[in-house]
């Protein structure tokens, strides 16, 4: 069974909708600069989605109610099913609503909303709490929302896994194909930053100092190869494979970083697709900034890689985002198969030549790992 | 195409199962308390519900971290995370495995459902920073924060390498973390999978709930005509799901198979099921055909049943567009637990293997006045006995989410090679498929 993906939506700090987010991610010169998130001495750096504001592609109506982690999920689900040809006009165009799923990441759920209303139980009485706003904090309902506003019934899987859910997601959906729980699938996930995750790396100082911390939603269409032909979708690219593992560790401490883990699921995502190791021509890791995990993670991809492969970091691009990582590094390896080049400010992507095949990796924080292998289709796919 | 022998590989056991609930924790006291029609409901202990209007939830009143987790393992996680431990060693106690003693623990998987995981640290971090500021916030206590970290706690404990994730899927939580764990042994993806669910009572839920109106004063009663609404619980039940390989090689007794799995999501409204149960109906009929088996087949429903009137009137329509005009007896557990969340369906899943062993189907308790809008055949009160051979786990969320489970005593259904697989797939090609 071939899996393809034949559109995606993102709504990032490099731009909202494929087409804004290609143009600023091949010119690093106009990438919006990273910002202390706020005048405290230990604020921790952020790159924020610049004036975010859904209105000109969902309305203004039934938006008040949504916190920003949701109004991000339920965009990025819409833009991605319009380029995906799935809707037009808000009507499905050859698929039904119930053939329609999601699988999502999100690994905080909506701290904003959580602490709104804790403050209110704190400062003033827990029985003041705004009952309209108490549905935002129950993690699954950014997730909610988006299936009620793009109508989509065949499933809706929420996934947590900290930073490696975004490529998880990709497990789940080859998972939900080969148990036929849906004939499409929006693949990804979202994060907001939020005052509390700000305020909470500002007291971890220095073990996070040199960590953006970041934010978006992104969603890739996902069907079969012969649901697309049959709808004469374009497949952006070919999954070969996808793997979630995990390290078991005595260690005391809970932030591990397990090398083998890593390596283990990208063992496991090459074998599938039935591709060496040598057959990857670019790998998108999930270096944010985080000293002990980076140097793990770089190990991994110089042992199985040495230095016959170029390994870069989504991050560096929209910081570290969490359960919206992984989907955030897809977009940026579907609009490198469609000729955009990302430039990740070292000016060596833009000439390098467009990969085939890429391979994008997490380290989790908690001895966890994910790894996905993407192909640019051949005219055959 | 996928083929059938490709798809359903294996059957899925269920070989062990460990509980907290309010009723009772551990096997034998969740039995006893069920069979009896035991109420776990009584007054908050945890925190005032001064000026709340309401007082009354289930709590697990009889679980020690300590009792179960070595210090290191109590530094690091909060009592969502202990109790889903607790529970897991439980049910791996109970199916004869033994932690970091696995053949290949590269396939032992450990899939965790939750609503909010471990909210009791992220509140107290909470009231730190509104008191105190920023300075007040533990450190030890920012890295505790996160649903992401029941199966992960787990996974380090036991010695599992495989896939480790949570499903916050809000109130179906633990049926999808059951779901997805018999999908990745019949697929062959896994052969043991430590999965179930976990939640707590803490206060923003539970002001939350009542000031959306949907509290019971002081009792849940599900389909009854006089219902308020739910009672919050909390909870744990982890089970040891296994593929019969992995399960006949050891010599594994097990209790039930898992049988099928439905899934749909309404996309309607945020806290209330479809009218028309549509998509509710739509998982419970999948369930029932991936089980191999017809409606006729089901001997007995695990009902969501929170005694909210939006709820109750949607699990009758599914009752009766699915069985028709057959009266399938139903009843409640959050009549006797309360509404226990992500864990939900999880200590629902150990109330379906209590019916599955025992032919004793729980009552739904505080039953007293029969609504029409709600003509279904309710356990009213007293356990009965009937027969058990399938029963179905139904259970229905925020957001929409639909799911069912069905659980089957061991040989009852057709091989998993004989049993249907292709739905969607089927349905695009123009063949016939089962919906």
């Amino acid at each position: 069974m071939k899996l393809v993906i034949t559109g995606y939506g993102i709504v990032s700090n490099l731009g909202i909708g494929a087409e804004a987010f290609e143009t600023a991610l091949q010119n690093a010169a106009t990438h919006p600069p990273a910002r202390p998130a706020s005048a405290a001495a230990d604020a921790p750096l952020i790159k924020e989605i610049p004036d975010f504001d859904p209105t000109p592609w969902l309305g203004d109506k039934g938006l008040r109610s949504l916190d920003r982690l949701t109004k991000q999920l339920v965009l990025a689900a819409r833009l991605a099913l319009q380029d995906a040809g799935l809707k037009r006009d808000g009507v499905y165009v050859g698929v039904e609503a119930e053939a329609i799923g999601f699988c999502s990441s999100n690994a905080y759920g909506s701290l904003e909303a959580i602490n709104e209303l804790d403050r209110v139980a704190v400062l003033e009485d827990a029985r003041y709490i705004n009952p309209s706003k108490f549905p935002n904090t129950v993690s699954n309902t950014a997730a909610g929302y988006a299936s009620i506003w793009e109508d989509v019934r065949a499933l809706n899987m929420s996934i947590s896994d900290g930073n490696c859910g975004g490529l998880d997601t990709f497990v789940l959906a080859q998972q939900f194909f080969e148990t036929d729980r849906a004939s499409v699938l929006a693949v990804g996930g979202g994060e907001a930053l939020s005052e509390s995750i700000a305020l909470a790396f500002g007291r971890l100082g220095a073990l996070v100092r040199s960590c953006v911390l970041g934010e978006g939603a992104s969603f890739a269409v996902v069907e079969r190869a012969s649901h697309a032909r049959l709808r004469g979708a374009t497949p952006i690219a070919e999954i070969l494979g996808a793997a979630t593992t995990f390290g078991a560790t005595s260690s005391d401490s809970l932030l591990v970083p397990s090398e083998r883990a890593l390596t283990a699921a990208i063992h496991s995502a090459c074998a599938q697709g039935g591709i060496s190791l040598a057959e990857v021509d670019v790998v998108l890791g999930s270096m944010s900034g985080l000293t002990a995990f980076d140097r793990a993670e770089n190990r991994v991809h110089s042992a199985l890689f040495g230095n016959a492969v170029r390994v870069h970091a989504p991050k560096e691009l929209f910081g570290e985002s969490f359960g919206a990582a992984g989907a955030l590094a897809v977009a940026t390896a579907l609009a490198w198969f469609k000729g955009k080049a990302p430039s990740f400010g070292d000016g060596a992507t833009a000439s390098q030549p467009m990969p085939r095949t890429i391979l994008l990796t997490s380290l989790g924080y908690y001895g966890n790992a994910a790894a996905l292998v993407l192909r640019r289709p051949s005219n055959e796919t | 195409m996928q083929t059938a022998a490709k798809v359903n590989r294996s059957r899925v056991l269920v070989t062990g199962v460990g509980v907290f609930s309010p009723i009772g924790s551990g096997k034998e006291a969740f039995y006893s308390a069920l069979a009896a029609g035991k109420s776990g409901a009584a007054e908050v202990t945890q925190f005032s519900t001064e000026n709340l209007g309401r007082s009354i939830a289930c709590e697990v009143k009889d679980f020690r971290a300590s009792d179960h987790l070595s210090g290191a393992e109590l530094r690091r996680m909060g009592r969502c995370s202990a109790m889903a431990l607790a529970a897991a060693r439980m049910a791996l106690t109970e199916a004869g495995l033994h932690e970091n003693r696995w053949q290949d623990r590269s396939r032992v998987a450990v899939i965790l459902g939750t609503t909010m995981g471990e909210a009791d640290v992220l509140e107290k971090l909470d009231q730190a920073l509104v008191r105190s500021g920023p300075q007040a916030l533990q450190r030890s206590h920012l890295t505790r924060v996160g649903s992401t970290l029941l199966p992960i706690h787990i996974a380090r404990a036991i010695g599992a390498e495989g896939p480790t994730m949570t499903l916050p899927a809000a109130c179906a939580a633990g049926n999808y973390a059951i779901g997805l764990a018999y999908d990745l042994i019949r697929t062959g993806k896994a052969d043991v999978v430590i999965a179930g669910a976990s939640e707590l009572i803490q206060q923003l839920q539970f002001s939350g709930f009542v000031r959306l109106a949907a509290m019971a004063p002081s009792k849940c009663q599900p389909f009854d005509k006089n219902r308020q609404g739910i009672l919050i619980g909390e909870g744990s039940a982890v089970f040891v799901l296994e593929s019969e390989g992995h399960a006949a090689k050891r010599g594994a007794a097990f209790q039930a198979e898992v049988g099928g799995f439905g899934l749909t999501c309404d996309a309607y409204h945020i806290t209330r099921p479809h009218p028309d149960a549509s998509g509710s109906v739509a998982a419970m009929r999948r369930a029932i055909a991936e089980a191999g088996v017809q409606a006729g087949d089901i001997d007995f429903v695990n009902a969501h049943g929170t005694g909210t009137k939006a709820n109750d009137t949607a699990e009758t329509a599914v009752m009766h567009e699915v069985f028709g005009g057959r009266r399938v007896p139903i009843s409640s557990m959050k009549s006797m637990f309360g509404h226990c969340m992500g864990a939900a369906s999880a200590l629902e899943a150990a109330a379906c293997l209590f019916t599955i062993e025992s032919g004793i189907y729980p009552p739904t308790i505080h039953y007293e006045t029969p609504d029409s809008e709600c003509d279904v055949a309710v356990v009213a009160n007293v356990a009965q006995r009937g027969p058990h051979r399938i029963v179905a786990n139904n259970s229905l969320a925020f957001g929409g989410y639909n799911a069912v489970t069905i659980f089957a005593q061991p040989g009852v259904l057709v091989p998993p090679s004989e049993r249907p697989h292709a739905f969607f797939s089927a349905r695009a090609s123009g063949s016939e498929a089962p919906r």
